[in-house]
């Protein structure tokens, strides 16, 4: 009884600190386009090459308050996106949140599929770490993510469009959103952030194996696989929870240099298009939303790994619980 | 059984194991030097004018007169490579600069100095850990304007929050430890504190970081240059060869030499913050 109220109110304060997280996020956002280089929207509407007329400039100006304090100037931006308000396009006059509803579903594959890419690298790397010949093979395996975490998604990126689109032809880049191409992406996303989660992955596998309970289980005579499985892997797996959450970040931002080299449309050409051609209110959007998803993922991850992690369960059973620390009693939250 | 064995020994054994470096931390060590040779004295390295090139000779491919080959208007790509790390590698030291001072700063600060002031800097560290890393620093840079030092200033704010992050953490860790708690008892100030206790017990993690953060700075100037938001071409900035190259698939050298120097540095320079870790 108590631990599940401990647990709801963990869960309450996350929430809080999360919606104050990504409310700051935005201001953060918005002072470093607006105030830092002062006041660009004006100044880029009033910039003669850009072709806006004193007709086309008027409302925008009264739409974004340009010509009240800027701190006005946030409330209002800020109260817009608490509603799901992202502004207009200074480009084309749009709804900024309609450019991202339209952009978004292709980037939600790439990065979907880049996130299944490096789990299964990742696992497979981990299981491979534990079961190869240990001198040679583990030792070359080891090397592997660290080697990886070196080489970014670009230069990936480029080298599997020189070897697999030129010189084998598995894809072709002007059919950039077809199924090889995808995947090919998604591989060059993929990669670093695989190499992130299999160092995490063998270092607890590692740990697992130094474990009492685990020779215990060898020296039953478990199998080797009944033993990776059940002794090792499982409660080393728990940690790639958190690890994907903090991945979601790096798959955002990648998205945006995977996106220009393979060609494809998303949320990462929308902001390259929206950098070059000063469109400060897509970068807002898209740069807040991203931080938007990542607290939100962050917030579920942390909210599940409790309810996943069994030690978690029984650890505060029978103690008052630390003020900082997760709670919960799944049995409780069974019910 | 240990008892037994001699004090001398066992300092003898450490400090001979302080010089046993292994030797691929030795050779990351002898690239990164050669890598800021490159940088602080290009002309002593390149055979040839970075920015002149020779249309009788161009995209040929790599030989013993031309290392790396030629690029499409017939300059010597290993001369761009060497020539372009002075910016790459300056760039990448004044972002980690950056993130260290203010990072460090507003890790020590909150670490330290508890209530209100904690609470607001540890909402800000989560606030810029939120935003990609990548994103933020295209933001920056958009703002500020398309120039090679705005990308070294945009990374640099960046990795402000992986600098706060851990030296809050270390800060904490230190300063609940049994010897702080000491020294305050026997009237150490807080200043003292600080100084003599908690920056030495944090400072080796904090370097390893920072050469780790050397390492990403350069990948995600590379990137940013490579997108075109750096200084534009002639400029010879590693990510802007890389993405030179890549519009002649049919001169792949023109894309892996400059990729294969990325990789090699970072790699170099993780080899060497992980020796600095153990």
């Amino acid at each position: 009884m108590n631990h599940r109220s401990n647990y709801i109110g963990y869960a309450i304060a996350r929430l809080a600190q999360s919606i104050v997280v990504i409310a700051l996020a935005y201001t953060f956002t918005f002072l470093i386009i607006n105030v830092l280089p002062g006041d660009p929207i004006t100044n880029m509407l009033l910039d003669p090459e850009n072709g806006f007329s004193p007709a086309d400039i008027e409302p925008i100006i009264a739409y974004y308050g340009l010509d009240k304090p800027v701190l006005e100037q946030l409330w209002i931006a800020l109260s817009r996106f608490v509603v799901g308000d992202l502004g207009i396009s200074l480009r084309s006059n749009l709804p900024v949140s309609g450019l991202v509803l339209s952009a978004l579903p292709s980037t939600l594959v790439l990065a979907l599929s880049a996130l299944a890419v490096a789990l299964v690298v990742a696992f497979l790397l981990a299981f491979a770490s534990q079961n190869l010949p240990p001198r040679y093979g583990q030792g070359l395996l080891r090397l592997l993510p660290a080697a990886s975490l070196s080489v970014p998604a670009f230069i990936i990126g480029i080298f599997l469009i020189q070897i697999f689109a030129f010189q084998f032809g598995l894809f072709r880049i002007t059919s950039p959103n077809s199924f090889a191409a995808t995947a090919f992406a998604a591989i060059a996303l993929g990669i670093p952030v695989s190499a992130q989660i299999a160092e995490v992955l063998i270092a607890n596998l590692d740990h697992e194996a130094r474990q009492e309970y685990f020779s215990v289980a060898r020296s039953r005579g478990l199998s080797r696989f009944e033993l990776f499985a059940h002794h090792q892997f499982r409660p080393s797996s728990l940690p790639v929870v958190t690890m994907i959450a903090l991945a979601i970040g790096e798959l955002l931002g990648g998205s945006l240099i995977t996106e220009s080299i393979f060609g494809r449309t998303g949320i990462g050409s929308l902001v390259q298009g929206a950098v070059s051609s000063q469109d400060y209110p897509v970068i807002q959007a898209v740069v807040s939303l991203a931080a938007a998803v990542f607290v939100i993922v962050n917030l579920i991850a942390d909210l599940v790994y409790p309810l996943l992690d069994p030690r978690l369960r029984t650890r505060n059973r029978g103690r008052e619980p630390l003020a900082d620390e997760p709670l919960v009693d799944t049995e409780a939250v069974a019910k | 059984m240990t008892l037994l064995i001699p004090t001398p020994v066992t300092r003898r054994r450490t400090r001979f194991a302080a010089w046993d470096v292994p030797l691929a931390v030795i050779l990351s060590f002898l690239f990164v030097t050669l890598v800021i040779a490159w940088s602080l004295f290009p002309s002593l390295f390149a055979g040839y004018d970075p920015y002149f090139g020779d249309t009788s000779r161009k995209l040929l491919p790599p030989s013993g007169e031309f290392w790396f080959g030629t690029d499409h208007l017939g300059r010597d790509v290993f001369s761009r490579v060497v020539h372009g790390s002075w910016s790459s590698v300056t760039s990448a030291a004044i972002a980690v600069c950056i993130g260290l001072v203010v990072g460090g700063f507003l890790g020590l600060v909150s670490g330290f100095v508890a209530g209100w002031t904690d609470v607001i800097v540890a909402r800000f560290i989560d606030v810029l850990l939120a935003i990609p890393n990548f994103l933020l620093a295209v933001v920056i840079v958009s703002s500020f304007g398309f120039q090679t030092i705005n990308v070294a200033i945009a990374t640099g704010i960046a990795s402000v929050a992986i600098f706060a992050r851990v030296m809050r953490a270390e800060t904490l860790k230190a300063s609940t430890s049994v010897f702080v708690e000491a020294s305050g008892l026997l009237g150490g100030s807080r200043w003292h504190i600080l100084l003599r206790h908690i920056l030495p017990n944090a400072y080796r993690s904090i370097l390893a970081l920072a050469v780790l953060q050397f390492g990403s700075c350069i990948l995600i100037i590379a990137g940013l240059a490579f997108l075109g938001y750096g200084d534009p071409p002639p400029a010879a900035d590693w990510g802007v060869l890389v993405s030179n190259g890549k519009d002649y698939p049919s001169s792949p050298w023109l894309v892996f030499a400059p990729s294969l120097v990325i990789v090699a540095t970072v790699l170099a320079i993780n080899r060497i913050s992980r020796w600095l870790r153990r």
